[in-house]
């Protein structure tokens, strides 16, 4: 099966094996083939304001530490020491010159060189090659726009090949005002006993279960944008742009649509901030498109009005550690930032009251995935095949990518598709050599 | 932090524990539109998350006010949770989680001379909710508990969980 991964998916059918949520080999292949390989978002840079800055966090189920190191650039190691693999830092969060290995007190420096070994001259007669057992760097580490990326593979195409025409509609959100965005401080962390893919197919194109899955906090005061009467509301697209990234947007024909579908506690803020958004970025990304869902490949989710941004940490076949942070426009003043704050809390995050639904259905579906007979059945995802929009420069010129509509599955097809066709190679991604100098991320 | 003020007064100590006992009942028994009662209307409903710190950084371990926290409701919005759960399609609590709320080492930390107490409790919660989905929650509350009708209204909750990561599916119940 190990080199039959595309088998897994029939894209005529749109039918999906459930094993690739259940297989316990497939979940080892993945922490190679995906997430040894992919460019991982780390964070924002808003979180390392200072020298010798750090947070900790995971590239797969590899703990790493972020630094901001002292010639300013952003580097990111294996948190690892490399006597014993003691995890070197205990801390979510910090400012540290140093690391020091609670074992037996091997010292790195923020820039991940070791820098003292207790007993070096004693009992090491000096023959340790220090150079050698620096703590192990990313192979890759950039910026986009202030978020962070790393990936553990040397031959990685470069952060901005690897998200292609995704970072261009990420601009919508990293770029509509000048100064771009900050993540608030807090973050959410709590787990879910289910597969790290299934939130990701939820935000990449399920625009589909609002209706079902949302109600009861629509109806309860808890809105994500006002609601149209008729049918599913809003008109709008899931946009494919490849490289297994996708994301759903509705679309606004102009300013007073816009305006329409903000909630009132952000209307007077739309209406501050859309002509500066048109001029930044054009009339397609300033104006018609207002994106709501969104997943960039592998891990990481999206809600452009819920202010949330996800990484998935995988964990185990059944098991995944959610991420949560809440993103505003830097340059948005702060009772609209602690407002945002507050949307994001009591809807999306641990005590979140759309979250809390979407958990129960994944938890639930990854459970079909372990029965026997159960898992003879595979998932449907045919929704909107064969029924793309075919030519979606005649809706706007600038669009890029492919286009389904709003209700759509061509973002979860492409999504595994990608999946598939990295499972399946079996090239072995090419970690860094050991003390290999840190790249840093430009400052 | 100081000894508790009237720590003498038995009387006081009794009724503050049994208000907080009888408000555990009411969540419970899922009784939540009586819970919500015991609220005032300017409430602050706070539960911050808690990060490892370490060295000087220690004492920022559990978040800001104003942070993204795991709780940050006023009257309305803990209304709006308790209306959600009542829609019959709040999915994470249907059916209703069944829980057992355990209140002790209740003090009553400062005593106003308008009646306005502080009052410190910890918790420990059992939740089990459909087969296996099973936690214990532990943690500190502060509460500052406003003179009312003989009794009092809870005019604001801080919540500090005992966990860095919270191990279970979501925070659905309330504390």
């Amino acid at each position: 099966m190990r080199s039959h991964f595309e088998h897994l998916l029939d894209l005529n059918k749109g039918s999906l094996d459930r094993r690739v949520f259940s297989d316990p080999e497939i979940f080892e292949l993945e922490l190679e083939r995906i997430f040894a390989r992919c460019w991982l978002l780390l964070g924002h840079e808003s979180m390392l304001p200072k020298t010798n800055d750090f947070f900790t966090t995971y590239m797969g189920r590899d703990s790493v530490i972020v630094t901001r190191q002292p010639n300013g650039s952003i580097g990111c190691f294996l948190n690892m020491c490399r006597h014993r693999g003691n995890r070197v830092c205990r801390a979510d969060s910090g400012n540290a010159r140093s690391f020091s290995c609670p074992f037996h007190g091997w010292t790195f420096g923020s820039n991940g060189a070791l820098t003292n070994v207790p007993g070096y001259k004693e009992i090491y007669l000096e023959k340790l090659d220090l150079q050698a057992h620096g703590l192990v760097p990313v192979a890759k580490i950039d910026q986009y726009k202030g978020l962070i990326f790393a990936t553990f593979d040397a031959n990685a195409p470069s952060l901005s090949d690897y998200l292609g025409d995704m970072a261009w509609y990420l601009d919508m959100i990293l770029d509509r005002r000048e100064g771009g965005i900050e993540f608030l401080p807090g973050t959410h962390k709590w787990l879910v006993h289910t597969n790290w893919k299934f939130p990701v197919d939820n935000f990449i194109g399920d625009s589909y279960h609002g209706p079902v899955s949302h109600k009861s906090a629509w109806v309860s005061g808890f809105e994500g944008m006002p609601r149209r009467k008729s049918g599913y509301g809003y008109e709008g697209f899931q946009v494919c742009p490849g490289g297994g990234h996708g994301f759903g947007t509705r679309w606004a024909e102009n300013r007073e649509q816009v305006f329409e579908m903000a909630l009132p506690e952000f209307l007077e803020y739309e209406k501050s901030r859309l002509e500066e958004s048109i001029t930044r970025l054009g009339d397609l990304r300033g104006l018609h498109f207002s994106p709501m869902h969104a997943s960039i490949f592998p891990n990481v989710s999206l809600l452009w009005q819920g202010s949330a941004i996800r990484v998935w940490h995988p964990k185990g076949p059944k098991l995944t550690e959610a991420w949560g942070w809440c993103f505003v426009d830097k340059a948005a003043p702060d009772d609209y930032k602690r407002e945002k704050a507050l949307h994001m809390v009591q809807r999306h995050g641990t005590s979140g009251t759309w979250e809390a639904d979407d958990v129960d259905n994944w938890v639930q579906c990854h459970s079909s995935s372990e029965g026997y007979v159960a898992r003879q059945y595979p998932q449907n995802l045919e929704m909107g095949l064969g029924d793309e929009i075919n030519d979606p420069r005649a809706i706007h010129p600038d669009i890029r990518g492919r286009l389904g509509k709003f209700q759509s599955e061509i973002n979860q097809r492409s999504f595994y598709t990608h999946w598939a066709k990295l499972m399946d190679d079996t090239t072995a991604p090419q970690v860094p050599t050991v003390g290999a100098a840190s790249q840093g991320a430009p400052a | 932090m100081s000894a508790a003020a009237p720590s003498d007064d038995i009387n006081l100590w009794f009724r503050v524990q049994a208000f907080l006992t009888a408000e555990a009942r009411l969540l419970d028994d899922h009784a939540l539109d009586a819970w919500l009662d015991l609220f005032s209307d300017d409430l602050r409903y706070w539960m911050p998350t808690i990060t490892n710190r370490i060295g000087r950084d220690i004492d920022k371990s559990v978040s800001a006010f104003g942070h993204v926290a795991h709780f940050d409701d006023n009257k309305t919005s803990l209304t709006n949770r308790v209306k959600r759960l009542s829609t019959g399609m709040a999915w994470a609590e249907t059916p209703r989680s069944r829980t057992r709320h355990l209140v002790s080492n209740v003090e009553v930390l400062a005593a106003e001379p308008n009646g306005t107490l502080q009052v410190r409790s910890n918790f420990l919660i059992y939740r089990s909710h459909l087969e296996y989905d099973a936690e214990i929650f532990s943690g500190v509350r502060h509460d500052t508990l406003r003179p009312h009708h003989n009794s009092w209204l809870i005019c604001q909750r801080d919540i500090v969980l005992d966990q860095n990561v919270v191990t279970h599916k979501n925070l659905g119940i309330f504390f």
